[in-house]
């Protein structure tokens, strides 16, 4: 296995449903402890792309690599399909997944959502698991919550268990997938300000959001995706400041706007 | 009205109510283990299963179970005795016994309609959820286990628990085919005693109490699903 800078490579990745291409020739490389925001309109392909780093969508052309190591692929009907399951499956438990809309399991509490990952899939001990568990839903502000179901919760609340449930898998890389977009707005600080702690920390992250003011703070690169290309791509004040294309230009201007 | 029979009785509704529940509690358990894959591959595929597993459906639930349950006793049950040598075989008790064939007919009723609804169960469940199961890398079958499973059978089991209890009253036509469950203790005691409206007010009475019991058995199952645990 070859050791690499990257924690995270995609290479000319494609994707395409039925004849509309919605990722042309996307290639995209975060090194360890990067934090990468992608922006663009809806229907620009950010979470189409992050969805396939971990083939949630089958992508039709391209290449995944994980710390150097290339996910095999094969054709299979929907697209690129993994050719060995069982190494999507480890690299899926080293990809933090966060969803726009939580899909907290919601019939497990809180503490369980958490503890099912770590004890299922990496087949550690629950006791060994509790104990992690528990710190990680107090470092989100949900130690009170533990045994509390996600129907229970106010959106926030579950967006941040969710952000502890891909924690506890000690993943390589955290990929948020609109975090914020489906919370209430005076939800939303409460799981930026977790976000942000992770950031700083120093994970490798893949960051979709509408949040531009957030992704200007946090990033240390900033991708513009227009029609599943890469329009623009920079440091947050370049991109942000003086933005070379017309349209990443008219984009965030109406965005600060 | 005329009770002195009942003490006389009372042992063999004993027996009848025990085989009235080893009926129902087989056949839900069978019959659940059947549908929950006739549900799943009609969500799943691949095509020729979900087109098997819906014939299946169609079928049980498009034909009386009175019916079903002839077809089956009479019918199969009168194939195997051509069977060259199954008299002196160990299966024999088995085959000979009408008991079976009714846990088998009561079996595929429960597969076809609890099927039908494990069906909508699956498909109910938010996609999102799976999702996640997926994505913090479950084999499909963790997936299943963990989640879409408990998920879907989490959702429907009110429906499921109603279906049940319906189960319960048609197990009288199991009587039908010599299976002296609680109705058919009833017969026996009418045309034994020539009383005719007691016995089936009994029997009657045996149903509100067994349906009551599932009641409260149900609903128990269900808060404890819903009580946080830790």
């Amino acid at each position: 296995m070859t050791t690499s800078s990257y924690a995270i490579e995609l290479r000319q990745l494609r994707k395409s449903f039925g004849s509309v291409e919605v990722l042309k020739d996307v290639s995209l490389a975060a090194r360890k402890g990067e934090v990468i925001s992608l922006i663009g309109s809806s229907g620009s392909g950010k979470s189409t792309l992050l969805r396939c780093i971990n083939l949630l969508e089958n992508p039709t052309a391209g290449e995944i690599l994980l710390n150097g190591e290339t996910l095999l692929l094969r054709k299979g009907k929907s697209g690129l399909e993994a050719a060995n399951r069982r190494q999507a499956e480890r690299f899926r438990s080293k990809l933090g997944m966060v969803f726009q809309s939580f899909n907290l399991w919601q019939h497990m509490t809180v503490l369980q959502n958490v503890m099912e990952g770590p004890v299922r899939v990496l087949k550690r001990t629950k006791a060994d698991v509790h104990k992690e568990a528990v710190a990680l839903l107090e470092r989100v502000g949900l130690g009170e919550k533990l045994y509390a179901y996600p129907s229970q919760m106010s959106g926030g609340q579950q967006q941040r268990a969710a952000i502890a449930r891909a924690l506890a898998m000690q993943p390589d890389v955290m990929l948020f997938d609109e975090p914020t977009s489906a919370l209430d707005p005076e939800l939303v600080g409460e799981v930026l300000q977790v976000i942000r702690a992770l950031a700083d920390e120093g994970r490798t992250m893949l960051l979709v959001t509408h949040e531009m003011r957030f992704a200007r703070e946090v990033s240390d690169r900033v991708i513009y995706l227009h029609n599943g290309q890469i329009e623009e791509e920079g440091t947050p004040d370049q991109l942000f400041g003086n933005p070379k294309s017309d349209r990443c230009r008219t984009f965030v201007s109406s965005i600060h706007s | 009205m005329v009770w002195d029979w009942l003490p006389e009785y009372a042992p063999r509704f004993v027996e009848g109510i025990s085989i009235t529940l080893q009926l129902l509690g087989l056949s839900i358990f069978f019959g659940m283990m059947l549908a929950i894959p006739i549900g799943l591959v009609q969500v799943t595929g691949p095509w020729p299963l979900a087109w098997l597993a819906r014939a299946f459906c169609t079928v049980i639930r498009g034909t009386p179970l009175l019916i079903q349950l002839w077809l089956i006793y009479y019918g199969l049950g009168s194939l195997f005795p051509f069977i060259p040598g199954i008299r002196e075989s160990m299966f024999w008790p088995i085959l000979r016994d009408a008991f079976p064939y009714a846990v088998f007919a009561f079996t595929l009723s429960v597969a076809g309609y609890e099927g039908e609804i494990m069906r909508g169960a699956f498909k109910g469940v938010p996609k999102g959820e799976l999702e996640a199961a997926r994505a913090i890398g479950m084999t499909p079958f963790q997936v299943l286990r963990r989640v879409w499973l408990p998920r879907a059978l989490q959702n429907v089991f009110p429906t499921l628990a109603g279906e049940f209890i319906l189960t319960l009253k048609a197990t009288p036509l199991a009587a039908t085919i010599t299976v002296f469950e609680v109705y058919g203790i009833g017969t026996i005691v009418r045309q034994e005693t020539y009383r005719i409206y007691e016995p089936l007010l009994f029997v009657a009475a045996i149903y509100v109490f067994l349906t009551i019991c599932l009641v409260v058995f149900f609903r128990f199952l269900e808060n404890r699903r819903a009580l946080p645990r830790i």
